[in-house]
């Protein structure tokens, strides 16, 4: 309560004493309403209603207030209001300052509602009233306009207006030149100035439709759409980021604006863009529900733990979608009422809560977008899986068995490897490489040897592998570069810089020559002995020396291993086998118990036998069980990854067993740690792979003895790549062409994995919705189902109807010609697009705190049109430019203004300052620099495009930073660096309207930021270009091409000094600047 | 300002010149600019809300009332300083240390709680008042005397982020006009040299909420707060790369535009706004490069908010923050928003103390204490408290309890410390409980609507009068909450007000 209030109550307190006696009769009149009046109704009357409750009116006085049931029951000494007014408690005691109230009057009170009450009818000096009363509620009524008998008028919009100028003793003002007219036309409908190209060829054209033929270019231009997108991204408060602390990016938010853009160019009928943006999942446009999720919504993580924070973080995120539907569409602010009845509107706090119920199965998430192109995708992977699957199988056949038992070889070392053996009488020694490691991205590729020496026996070994020596090399084909050559082999320098690369990937031959016949014991070499690279590593080799080609032999024999584990899968091939039981024996792991996410089992054909869906069925030493996570009948469910896997109960080891059930020929196993690429632990390192004989006894087909042993911590390839180690060049070469059409239909799947995202919102079970006390969500009331404000509609829905069904109902509701507010509230935006203000000011605000319609019949009479005409928007916008009041001069006029500054009658057209992104498009346009790329991720106007703190602008654009600004990625809450100042929104609130602020930034900005200085010098030079050496020409071109129109002489005067002085660019900043640039003429 | 300004610069000098075409364009324009202009911006004749002139957003204009304060200067520590640790003495929490707390919540914004934990920091009376404070703050304990502690307030939120909103702009969504937006709307500032309102971040980086904190929201975009910090400078102060002669040419020329542009269309406002924001933005490039320019400061000062302390550079940066809002404040600038810790970072940061708490605190302590400390002294020594109301506030508390498994103290809205002193406000007071152990506000509960309804009060501004017209509703700071804290004032309404009113 106001101070002034509350001491004003307690002098009354003192100068009144209360003169009734409890005997008495009471009479409501007399005792009772002098009582309500001095201590309640400057809270509890006309102008507040605290708590929701009213005592100046009989009505609403019985019925208490929000959520706290009557206050006064008749007859009841135990009546809230008496309770109140007697309270010990001072904080929670009626009224709030000024004391308790004297004994008398309680008394009196007492004495009232223990008689029963009685409040006659008609004493109130309150008249209750009654807002659904208000013209924005009632039906469209369009007035029978007469056209034709004035001079001036061009159609019913006009006559309209000039009937209300005449009336205000206002006369409209001449019709403003054609050039001025295309200019704003232009501005209005794209967003971008006129080219001169374009202003030459209106001013010279004859024809009677020439005006027509200018307004259909604009509308179908798809610069049209973006700028009216732009307006409508105002309203919802679209931006690429979540808001809040963290605001941290949504990259898949722009398909909704992207959406916008479209449906405008489009023309979609307005009544089918309302049902689209509210159900548009159920009509195959899924990124335009993007409009329930446009605000700001904390994340998970970013609310609290406690399920306190949890309720309300979620009761804020449904109201912002309540919000959003209000406003946008209907014109009201409904969010007022989640904590009380609205003050003025006849909205109350159910009215509200039953609105909730509608959008309540709505979370702030991407989605897939259901395009025919994304089910076009979707069809087309399970095709490409089975192909893939069908060349795995074929690669499968190449695999090197198993050749379990096998005692492990010397691994090569990248740096260094020396080979000794038995000497050898030889002149030629042949190196031959038969696998290699595997590059961590590129998988298989060629091997690379940076110096191969060989030395003869005895106390002074030499090289003689040295070409300084004598010896000559040849090999089965190399990769020359710079650094990579033959020659280097052998030229006694290491590294990488020195060094020979086969041209074969895993294989290479190098053989050399000697000077002479030696008895050779030792081959050196090494893949980089400068120790930098460790890829491209010889990992399986020969070394065969001789007297002549023809009788080598093999002196070192490398075998190939094969590959070491992997936790994303292995493969163990071996000679087909007939067995009913395959048992996979884990000796070692990695780190603690054993996991495994699939053990396959391949017959002949290249069939998992071991899925529990083909019969088979899995025992083992023991599991570790973690529910739905890890469990035994994960070993063969087909699923694949950590979540779907067996655990053993054993640290570092256990067996998995599948039963087959009946006796089959197999010839592989597969098994996997993680499919899914995320764990790397739990991994077996050491195993065997047993088959039973029909007699019961096992026998070992496969072991990891053979394999390379698993590098902890290594860089692993990307993808399982396949060995060719130890095959012949026919099989090697048939592996690499399956291997190419692998990786091929490996971008093939993941360009149709590949799912369209759309930040508009996921729908599941709607919350139950409650009327909560005060908006608290701890003090929930009643349940409430779907249903319309009472004061707007009757439309209610069953709490049962689902979820979808109740967005339908609700879009059709907004939809419908009947509801009075939706055409009304879109003709007015479309009117406020072009002048400036809307003919109700308050665009989003049609209730009654809501401005009047400066003109109620003409509003009236484009609503019915727009309806009338299939809620279409492009023929609205060419009924308002071509009309003889948008054709107006913006010149003052002294006289008129004193009588209507703002021109709110449209005496004149009234000019306004452009707006931010129109400024920013504008500049680039006119500097020849606007790139007309449309849709997609948006450009970064700062140095990251979400997150906590410190966005440091871009300064200087290029690329996609020359697109219009509706494609900037928009930061909520950080303006942009230059035109933020131009009061764009920082997408918190909704903007209904731009306003139209001037500040000293702005002129900083404006003047000195580094896009201007880039703009003017760009605009320099193509001006310069196109107008030749004239300096009068340049400042013609620059004038022609910013202000569309030539410069006067004193003009051009000025202009030339300066650009003698300074260049071209200093006009070009000041004309960049200029205020009949900024604003609309 | 106290040292005679130096000349303008070449730029300055021949724009400031340029004001003859201001005087020509104002002259003749009368009421009817001003008549067009009113009106717009939502600003509707029927509210008591102040009436801008678009050629002068920040023109000095009359408070609702007689004021007490005529500036404002808010300490703002983000991150959600403890009040057990700092102001709110509770013996009780340290007799239950390590103890559980019965009844408590179990699960906390981050997750489960520990047991209770006692202050880690010692109390002490402090002054004349004998008030018990930590050792944390040791200077500015120094001046509980002068301090009214508001130790019973609550928030919406125990989020950063929302709660950060709802301190700064009386919501807890984004979108809200900020308190100094709402002073500077409402009061212009008495500088027209220099942005009305300013926010100066920490040097480690800006609160959780980022700009929201001295956004405009739905107010002309003229009220926004002004970024800017000893460190880093306005944008687009001067134009990179030209010369002098060619930027002057520029202006020159484009001034000649606009006037003859002006002349060919008489009576429109908003074309002489125009060209006196780019007079503004003149003096601006002259007057802020001063300000920001510490050089001439004496060494005692630096000494005094320790800017010359060369072993914690941190430190010295947020106290040439603290010298520089002392000179905004001493310029007339009308909101001053200093900032003290950034953004979520783990409580390394900024005040956000759940794991380590000590040891955080310490560091923060050292960066916020002498500095804010001494700009406080510098205000009074230089008179300026009898003007400025200085605010110290942080968006919520913490519990009483550790975190489980923690040394630190998770979220608390239910019961948390700021205060106030200077211009206006009762010296030595404490105001509001919180229960034995500084959990919940028991007594004088205050929603942070009350703490701005008061600053608003202490500048002449009725909240409930101070409206803005935006989609539907009259939108205020206070929401539809908000009763001034009577206790913590001077001169409690009612009493004789001997303070003028600001110009207007």
């Amino acid at each position: 309560m106001p101070k002034t209030a509350a001491i004003a109550l307690r002098l009354l307190a003192l100068g009144i004493a209360p003169g009734l006696a409890a005997a008495q009769d009471v009479d409501f009149v007399r005792d009772v309403r002098p009582i309500l009046q001095r201590r309640c109704e400057s809270c509890h009357g006309a102008e507040k209603q605290k708590s929701g409750l009213r005592l100046d009116v009989k009505s609403e006085a019985f019925k208490g207030g929000d959520g706290d049931g009557p206050a006064i029951v008749p007859g009841d000494p135990a009546s809230p209001i008496l309770a109140r007014v007697e309270s010990e408690d001072e904080s929670d005691r009626m009224p709030p300052s000024g004391g308790p109230l004297p004994a008398a009057e309680v008394a009196t009170l007492r004495a009232w509602i223990e008689r029963g009450a009685t409040w006659p009818d008609g004493v109130d000096l309150a008249r209750l009233e009654d807002r659904r009363d208000h013209w924005s509620f009632k039906p469209v009524r369009p007035p029978a306009v007469a056209i034709g008998d004035d001079a001036w008028s061009r159609g019913p919009i006009d006559r309209m207006i000039l009937d209300r100028l005449t009336k205000e003793g206002l006369k409209p003002s001449p019709e403003a030149d054609r050039t001025t007219w295309l200019r704003r036309v232009s501005f209005d409908l794209i967003g971008l100035p006129p080219t001169p190209e374009e202003v030459a060829a209106f001013v010279a054209d004859a024809h009677p439709d020439a005006y027509e033929r200018v307004v259909d270019r604009l509308l179908a231009s798809p610069r049209y759409g973006e700028r009216w997108a732009q307006h409508w991204l105002d309203v919802v408060r679209y931006a690429d980021t979540h808001g809040f602390e963290v605001n941290t990016e949504r990259p898949n938010a722009w398909p909704y604006r992207d959406y916008v853009v479209a449906a405008f160019n489009a023309d979609t009928p307005y009544d089918r863009f309302v049902r689209e943006q509210v159900v548009g999942d159920a009509m195959g446009k899924d990124a335009a529900t993007g409009f329930l999720v446009t605000a700001s919504v904390l994340l998970p993580g970013q609310i609290g733990a406690d399920d306190v924070s949890k309720r309300l973080a979620r009761q804020d995120a449904i109201d912002e979608i309540v919000v959003n539907v209000g406003q946008t569409f209907l014109g009201l602010s409904i969010g007022c009422a989640r904590c009380h009845d609205h003050k003025f509107d006849p909205i109350t706090a159910r009215d509200y809560y039953a609105m909730q119920a509608f959008v309540a199965g709505v979370e702030y998430e991407d989605r897939p977008m259901q395009t025919p192109e994304a089910l076009e995708r979707r069809r087309s992977l399970a095709g490409l899986k089975a192909k893939a699957a069908e060349l795995d199988r074929a690669l499968a056949r190449y695999e090197p068995p198993a050749r379990p038992g096998r005692v492990r070889p010397k691994e090569p070392s990248p740096s260094i490897n020396e080979d000794s053996f038995d000497p050898t009488e030889a002149r030629f020694v042949r190196f031959t490489i038969l696998d290699a490691n595997l590059h961590p991205t590129l998988g298989l590729i060629e091997p690379c040897i940076d110096e191969l020496e060989i030395y003869a026996e005895g106390p002074d070994a030499r090289n003689l592998a040295l070409a300084a020596a004598g010896a000559k090399v040849t090999a089965s084909g190399s990769r020359t570069s710079g650094i990579h050559r033959l020659e280097h082999i052998n030229d006694g320098r290491y590294g990488n810089s020195w060094s020979w690369m086969s041209d074969e990937p895993g294989r290479g031959t190098v053989t050399v020559e000697l000077g002479g016949l030696a008895r050779v014991n030792k081959v050196v070499w090494g893949r980089d002995r400068q120790g930098v690279f460790d890829d491209r590593l010889a990992t399986a080799y020969t070394i065969e020396a001789g007297p002549s080609l023809d009788a080598m032999t093999t002196v070192v024999d490398a075998a190939p291993s094969r590959p070491a584990v992997d936790a994303r899968g292995n493969s163990d091939r071996f000679a087909p086998v007939a067995t009913r039981r395959v048992r996979f024996v884990v000796e070692a792991t990695n780190n603690l118990e054993p996991c495994i996410d699939e053990l396959e089992v391949f017959d002949a054909s290249g069939v998992n036998v071991a899925l529990a869906t083909a019969g088979a069925t899995a025992r083992s030493s023991g599991d570790t069980t973690v529910f739905e996570r890890h469990e035994l009948r994960f070993i063969n469910d087909g699923r694949y990854g950590n979540a779907r896997s067996w655990m053993s109960s054993q640290v570092g080891a256990g067996w998995v067993e599948i039963d087959l059930g009946v006796e089959r020929v197999v010839e592989r196993v597969a098994w996997g740690r993680d499919r899914n690429g995320e764990y790397q632990d739990r991994l077996a390192t050491a195993y065997r792979v047993e088959v039973q004989a029909s007699d019961g006894s096992w026998a070992t087909v496969a072991d990891a003895s053979d394999r390379r042993p698993s590098a902890a911590g290594a860089r692993k390839p990307a993808g399982p790549t396949f060995s060719t180690a130890g095959l012949d060049d026919e099989s090697a070469r048939a592996v690499r062409a399956i291997q190419a059409e692998r990786k091929a239909l490996d971008g093939r799947i993941a360009a149709a994995s590949r799912e369209d995202l759309a930040f508009a919102g996921i729908f599941r079970k709607p919350d139950d919705i409650r009327l909560l006390n005060r908006g608290d969500p701890e003090q929930p009331k009643d349940p409430v189902a779907p249903a319309v404000p009472v004061a707007l509609g009757s439309l209610a829905l069953d709490a049962r109807a689902g979820e979808q069904d109740r967005r339908r109902a609700l879009a059709e509701w907004i939809a419908s010609p009947d509801n009075p507010l939706t055409a009304r509230v879109m003709v007015n935006r479309i009117w406020q697009g072009h002048f400036g203000t809307g003919l109700v000011e308050t665009a989003s605000d049609f209730g009654r705190m809501g401005t009047k319609p400066s003109h109620p019949e003409l509003l009236d009479w484009l609503a019915a049109e727009f309806v009338r005409s299939g809620w279409a928007i492009k023929p609205m916008h060419r009924r308002i430019v071509l009309s003889a009041t948008y054709r107006q001069s913006s010149r003052s006029d002294a006289e008129a203004a004193a009588r209507d500054a703002d021109a709110r009658l449209l005496w004149r057209y009234p000019p306004r300052r452009l707006d931010a992104e129109t400024i920013r498009d504008s500049m680039l346009a006119v500097a020849g620099r606007l790139d007309p790329k449309m849709g997609g991720p948006g450009y970064d106007l700062f140095d990251k495009r979400g997150g906590l703190s410190g966005f440091t602008p871009v300064e200087s654009f290029k690329g996609d930073g020359l697109r219009r600004m509706i494609y900037a990625h928009k930061v909520r809450r950080e303006r942009d660096a230059v035109f933020g100042a131009f009061d764009c929104p920082d997408a918190g609130q909704s903007t209904a309207r731009r306003r139209e602020s001037t500040t000293p930034i702005q002129a900083l900005n404006l003047f000195n930021s580094r896009f201007t200085i880039d703009q003017a010098a760009a605009l320099a030079d193509v001006a310069a270009r196109e107008a030749g050496e004239d300096v009068d020409a340049r400042v013609r071109r620059a004038y022609r091409r910013v202000l569309t129109r030539d410069p006067t002489d004193v003009e051009a005067a000025d202009a030339r000094e300066v650009v003698a002085r300074f260049g071209l660019a200093t006009l070009a900043r000041a004309l960049l600047n200029c205020n009949e640039f900024l604003f609309t003429p | 300002m106290t040292r005679p300004p130096e000349g303008p610069s070449p730029i300055g000098r021949a724009w400031l010149d340029r004001r003859r075409f201001l005087s020509s364009a104002a002259t003749g324009l009368g009421s009817i600019a001003l008549a067009s202009l009113l009106g717009r911006d939502g600003l509707l004749a029927a509210s008591p809300s102040p009436s801008i002139d678009p050629a002068h957003p920040f023109a000095p204009r009359p408070p609702h009332f007689p004021a007490r304060a005529k500036n404002v200067l808010v300490i703002f520590c983000a991150g959600a300083v403890s009040q057990l640790e700092t102001w709110d003495y509770k013996p009780e929490l340290i007799k239950r240390d390590g103890t559980p707390l019965p009844g408590g919540p179990a699960v906390t914004f981050q997750g489960p709680a520990g047991n209770l934990a006692r202050p880690q920091y010692h109390f002490r009376p402090r002054g004349e008042t004998g008030k018990m404070v930590s050792d944390m703050l040791p200077h500015l304990a120094e001046l509980t005397d002068d301090i009214a502690f508001v130790h019973s307030l609550t928030s919406k939120s125990n989020t950063h982020g929302p709660a950060e909103n709802f301190l700064s702009t009386g919501f807890v969504l984004d979108g809200f006009p900020s308190l100094g937006s709402w002073v500077s709307y409402a009061l212009g500032s008495e500088n027209q040299d220099l942005p009305a309102y300013v926010a100066i971040p920490d040097p480690r980086g800006v609160p959780q909420n980022g700009s929201n904190n001295w956004g405009p929201g739905f107010l002309p975009a003229a009220f926004q707060g002004t970024p800017l910090s000893a460190k880093d400078p306005v944008r687009h102060l001067s134009a990179p790369g030209l010369g002098l002669d060619a930027d002057l040419a520029a202006r020159d020329l484009l001034g000649r535009m606009n006037r003859r542009h002006l002349d060919d269309h008489p009576g429109d406002g908003k074309l002489a706004a125009r060209i006196a924001s780019y007079e503004l933005a003149a003096r601006m490039q002259l007057s802020i490069p001063r300000i920001g320019d510490l050089s001439t400061e004496p060494a005692h000062i630096l000494k005094l908010y320790g800017a010359d302390d060369p072993s914690d550079p941190i430190k010295a940066a947020f106290a040439r923050n603290c010298i520089m809002a002392r000179r905004l404040i001493e310029s007339g600038v009308r909101f001053v928003q200093l900032f003290n810790g950034a953004y979520a970072s783990g409580g390394e940061l900024n005040w956000d103390g759940h794991s380590k708490l000590r040891e955080q605190y310490d560091r923060h302590a050292a960066i916020l204490d002498q500095p804010a400390a001494g700009l406080i002294r510098d205000l009074r020594q230089r008179g300026l408290l009898e003007d400025t109301l200085v605010v110290w506030c942080t968006e919520f508390g913490r519990m009483p309890m550790f975190q489980k498994g923690a040394q630190g103290r998770d979220h608390n809205p239910d019961g948390f410390t700021c205060w106030m002193t200077g211009a206006g406000v009762k010296p030595g007071v404490s105001h509001g409980v919180t229960d034995e152990l500084g959990q919940r506000a028991v007594q004088d509960v205050h929603p942070l609507y009350d703490f701005n309804a008061t600053i608003l009060h202490l500048l002449g501004l009725d909240h409930e009068a101070l409206t803005f017209e935006h989609n539907g509703v009259r939108r205020r700071l206070t929401n539809v909450e908000g009763d001034v804290i009577d206790a913590i004032l001077s001169h409690p309404p009612g009493a004789a007000v001997t303070a003028s009113a600001t110009a207007g």
